[in-house]
């Protein structure tokens, strides 16, 4: 059976000369970067080289990488490590509600210790509005948070206009750049926003290796405290392999980019046509300012895990916003910002598309999806419309 | 993450479809939450001789529709109120903790599909 | 403690909130760039460095100043006497 892996969101697979290069850090140059003799100098150099090509990759001074084990340790210490740097100037942050958890959880967590947050609404397509931004504002602010391109609805923010409306009151802008580094354009000089979060298994290098931009002069409060690995700012024994392979697969989205995004855009312009033309299914998010292997869906009448499981079957692995589907059995926050009846957001479907995918694997998706829907609205309730349904508002009162 | 059985009644799920003139319908759910349960039963003598079921809802909440009214056929009413969600979940072969909830909201649709025949049984 | 202010450093080196021992480790890498008779600045939140910059200064032949007060953080003063 054809297996169609459609969920790069979520993670990649690593690219063979990734591996390649981390492989030696695992045996004989297993070195700790700040031992004095060769081995720890040879782990070291391979570490700072690794820092150049990710500086490289979104226009940086490699002084102004530090990496982390992951884009949620990344997001949590750009959050908290600035609140925190400039809570004698202001208690007030600006988060998106297109957030990854871990920048609004950490946004929670500077709540419960005294900061005031404010959740900037979104429209319809999941765009952050520079003017409310700008009317967000107050003398407290002190931090930014908007998010590069959402993995849940593709959207790509309008980040530059955002940083502008920032600069003019001097404020700090950060953005969690997970989905998009290595995957469309990023410079952190053209974008102009302060701190950028990123994370190496979204470009096709292994998981446990993260990084943060920190634009030189900006004071930030450790998240993990301990020796003085990354220039006295994150502690902990360097994750050399990872981050090895973090620097291999910087340098070769890099040479690459463009060949990406030349190879995805169409696969996906595919599904998107063709979803349109089946009834009641709606693309979530903007049709242009999308990432270009993303397309996202509601389908009406029917649930989101179900969708998966049925795909599944036929080896097509793809993601949901649904509760059902969550661990949490919350149903996505970002399509509920985003103005999406309830009911509908139980609908939701994502297939994002990476290197591997090809016409062959979207032939075989156009022929199996329409047929699942078919099926599910066949069983479900709805099919003819919400008509049916109890009123019981937006309220879900599910009892254990 | 399901059991086999449980796999087995979301792929081929038994009594799918809506029932014309059924002697009694419960509906429980909400498609806000994510699961939302059509049961219909026809009753003969006092025992449910047929049931359908539309669901709208994850795999657990299709295959609880479908288990649900596989059990309840030939059972008389007693017998069918009697249908706890436990032994749902045990007839599939057990449920994950987190969709419990599902065979809590079979058993419901079911108690509310008898309620609904007696009542009408009633007037 | 020698309390100073209006010092006119010839470099400055933030390393506020980068953890301990950033700032000998700091001051030895800025300390080698200057020219004699230079004075580096070093700003850092790290109450240890009270103790530990007069106490590197003795030891490497280098002139502490003094240190100002600003509030979140304090200001070193080191003279650059040695080779």
């Amino acid at each position: 059976m054809r297996k169609c892996y459609f969920d790069h969101v979520a993670t990649n697979p690593v690219h063979p000369d990734v591996l390649e290069a981390m492989i030696p850090y695992f045996k004989e140059e297993f070195g700790n970067p700040l031992s004095v003799y060769e081995y720890g100098a040879r782990a070291k150099n391979a570490i700072e080289s690794a820092r150049e090509k990710v500086a490289s990759l979104v226009n940086a001074k490699p002084a102004e990488i530090i990496f982390t084990s992951s884009g949620a340790e990344a997001n949590n210490f750009a959050l908290r490590g600035i609140a925190l740097a400039k809570q004698n100037e202001g208690k007030h942050v600006l988060v998106s509600r297109m957030e990854h958890h871990s920048v609004l959880n950490s946004a929670r967590f500077l709540e419960k210790s005294g900061f005031a947050v404010t959740y900037l609404p979104v429209d319809k397509k999941g765009f952050v509005d520079p003017e409310t931004v700008k009317k967000s504002i107050t003398k407290e602010t002190t931090l930014i948070s908007v998010i590069h391109a959402s993995s849940e609805v593709g959207t790509i923010e309008p980040l530059k206009e955002i940083v502008n409306v920032a600069k003019e009151k001097n404020i700090v802008v950060h953005t969690d750049a997970v989905a998009t580094t290595g995957n469309i354009p990023v410079d952190i000089r053209d974008l102009g926003v302060d701190l950028l979060s990123m994370a190496a298994h979204q470009f096709y290098g292994p998981k446990g290796a993260g990084a943060l931009y920190i634009k030189q002069g900006l004071r930030i409060v450790p998240l993990i405290y301990g020796g003085i690995q990354e220039s006295g700012r994150r502690a902990g024994t360097e994750n050399v392999p990872a981050i090895v392979g973090m620097g291999k697969a910087a340098e070769i989205a890099e040479a690459e980019i463009q060949k990406r995004m030349d190879c995805l855009l169409p696969l996906r312009e595919r599904i998107i046509d063709a979803m349109s033309g089946v009834d009641r299914v709606y693309l979530t998010g903007d049709r242009k300012n999308r990432l270009p292997g993303h397309a996202s869906f509601c389908v009406e009448y029917i649930e989101g895990e179900s969708m998966l499981l049925l795909l599944a079957a036929k080896g097509i692995f793809s993601a949901s916003g649904s509760a059902c589907s969550s661990k949490a059995l919350k149903a996505s926050p970002v399509l509920l910002s985003m103005g999406v009846p309830s009911s509908l957001a139980q609908g939701s479907i994502v297939f994002s598309l990476g290197s591997g995918n090809t016409s062959e694997d979207i032939d075989y998706l156009l022929n199996e999806f329409p047929a699942v829907i078919k099926r599910l609205r066949e069983i479900s309730p709805y099919a003819q419309g919400w008509g049916d349904r109890e009123e019981g508002g937006q309220e879900c009162t599910v009892k254990e | 993450m399901y059991s086999e059985r449980v796999m087995d009644h979301f792929t081929n799920p038994r009594n799918v479809g809506d029932m014309e003139d059924a002697d009694g319908v419960g509906i429980e759910g909400n498609p806000t939450c994510g699961d939302a349960m059509k049961i219909y039963i026809r009753v003969r003598d006092g025992k449910i001789v047929d049931a359908k079921f539309k669901t709208f809802g994850c795999g657990a909440a299709i295959a609880v529709s479908s288990m649900v009214t596989e059990m309840v056929k030939g059972k008389t009413l007693d017998e069918a109120l009697a249908i706890s969600k436990e032994a749902v979940a045990q007839e599939l072969g057990g449920l994950p903790p987190q969709k419990m909830h599902c065979s809590n909201l079979g058993a419901d649709a079911l108690k509310k599909a008898i309620e609904d025949y007696r009542s009408k049984q009633a007037k | 403690m020698k309390f100073v202010e209006n010092v006119k450093p010839d470099v400055i080196t933030d390393i506020v909130y980068m953890m301990c021992p950033m700032h000998l480790l700091k001051l030895q890498e800025q300390i080698k760039e200057l020219d004699q008779g230079q004075i580096l600045e070093i700003m850092t939140d790290y109450d240890g460095a009270l103790e530990d910059i007069p106490s590197w200064c003795e030891k490497t032949g280098n002139e502490f100043l003094g240190v100002e007060d600003s509030g979140d953080f304090y200001k070193f003063y080191i003279k650059k006497l040695a080779r």
